[in-house]
């Protein structure tokens, strides 16, 4: 089940974060997402020490807390988003798929002239997006 | 691919134009501000045809980037590639694009009175934008190159990258 997404921008600042469960402490939320912030920042900078290549888009699973996994996704303006979710066996393709479908509607949030490039998302037909993807997330969701 | 009407395009961008020269007083800031239009286009441009053309691969190498705008960008704003790609004799870290008439160009004239303006400069504005997001900062501006056997000037892209593109190409190794 997905707990929280976010959107975080080339300075690291925050775009869009939005969680999805009442039960856990959406402050708790916010501290994983900064701290997967990080792990990113050294896979970008550290090519030849983790083994990936460059560029990549899909970053894959960032760090396993105690209940919770990070999984990450850099965009060719060095935009961050970010997906934590608490099953314990996520497939691979579905996180692929769901972070293009993510990617998709964030494109399409930021192609809005009236959006200005750094501020926080504010659109709601993106939350809306965004609902439905992670609704329809789950072993078997259509490509 | 959406098909967008030309007069519609070369009418709205004649008025965008018209109006920047109401709230200016000189060239340079006319020029100045059609870049900062153009800005706002290349960022909106670099992340959707990243996502919708290329698939899932980020350019970290500026050949790659470079060849980025002169192809796909170029094709999917204005129909065709772009006449030329070149890189710079004198500097390092120059390179043009050339075209021989601009699609923003071709219903505009400029009176002799404004010397070297070229509206291309909204065009180097969306260039800049692609650069500056992909995390290849640059100064971008239009030139026009006149030819010989030709009546038009031809228009030139200079792009300029800033100096940490080359410390970053030069630690990563790749050129």
């Amino acid at each position: 089940m997905i707990v929280c997404v976010a959107v975080v921008g080339p300075q690291n600042n925050p775009l869009y974060l939005q969680s999805f469960t009442e039960a856990d402490d959406a402050l708790k939320l916010h501290h994983i997402v900064h701290c997967s912030l990080d792990v990113i920042e050294e896979k970008v900078n550290n090519p030849k020490k983790s083994g990936s290549t460059l560029s990549e888009t899909f970053l894959g699973l960032l760090y396993p807390t105690e209940n919770y996994k990070v999984y990450g996704y850099l965009t060719n303006t060095k935009v961050k988003l970010i997906l934590v979710t608490t099953d314990l066996d996520v497939r691979d393709v579905d996180v692929r798929n769901f972070f293009r479908k993510f990617h998709a509607a964030y494109v399409d949030a930021v192609s809005n002239p009236f959006h200005v490039p750094g501020k926080k998302i504010s659109s709601k037909t993106f939350s809306s997006r965004i609902g439905g993807i992670v609704k329809s997330f789950g072993p078997g969701s259509p490509p | 691919m959406v098909e967008v009407s030309l007069s519609a395009f070369a009418f709205l961008f004649s008025e965008l134009v018209q109006y920047n020269q109401t709230q200016v007083d000189n060239i340079a800031e006319l020029e100045r501000r059609l870049e900062d239009a153009g800005y706002a286009v290349g960022a909106r441009v670099l992340e959707l045809f990243c996502h919708r053309e290329k698939g899932n691969r980020r350019e970290t190498r500026l050949l790659g980037i470079l060849s980025f705008v002169h192809t796909t960008v170029w094709k999917v704003l204005f129909g065709k590639v772009a006449d030329s790609l070149e890189k710079g004799t004198e500097h390092e870290d120059e390179y043009m694009i050339s075209e021989k008439e601009l699609l923003v160009n071709r219903f505009i004239s400029i009176p002799k009175d404004m010397g070297t303006f070229n509206c291309g400069a909204f065009v180097a504005g969306i260039v800049r934008g692609v650069l500056d997001n992909a995390g290849f900062p640059s100064v971008v501006t239009a030139h026009f190159v006149p030819m010989e056997g030709q009546q038009r000037p031809r228009t030139t892209i200079l792009i300029k990258f800033a100096d940490e593109v080359s410390h970053m190409m030069a630690l990563l190794n790749i050129y």
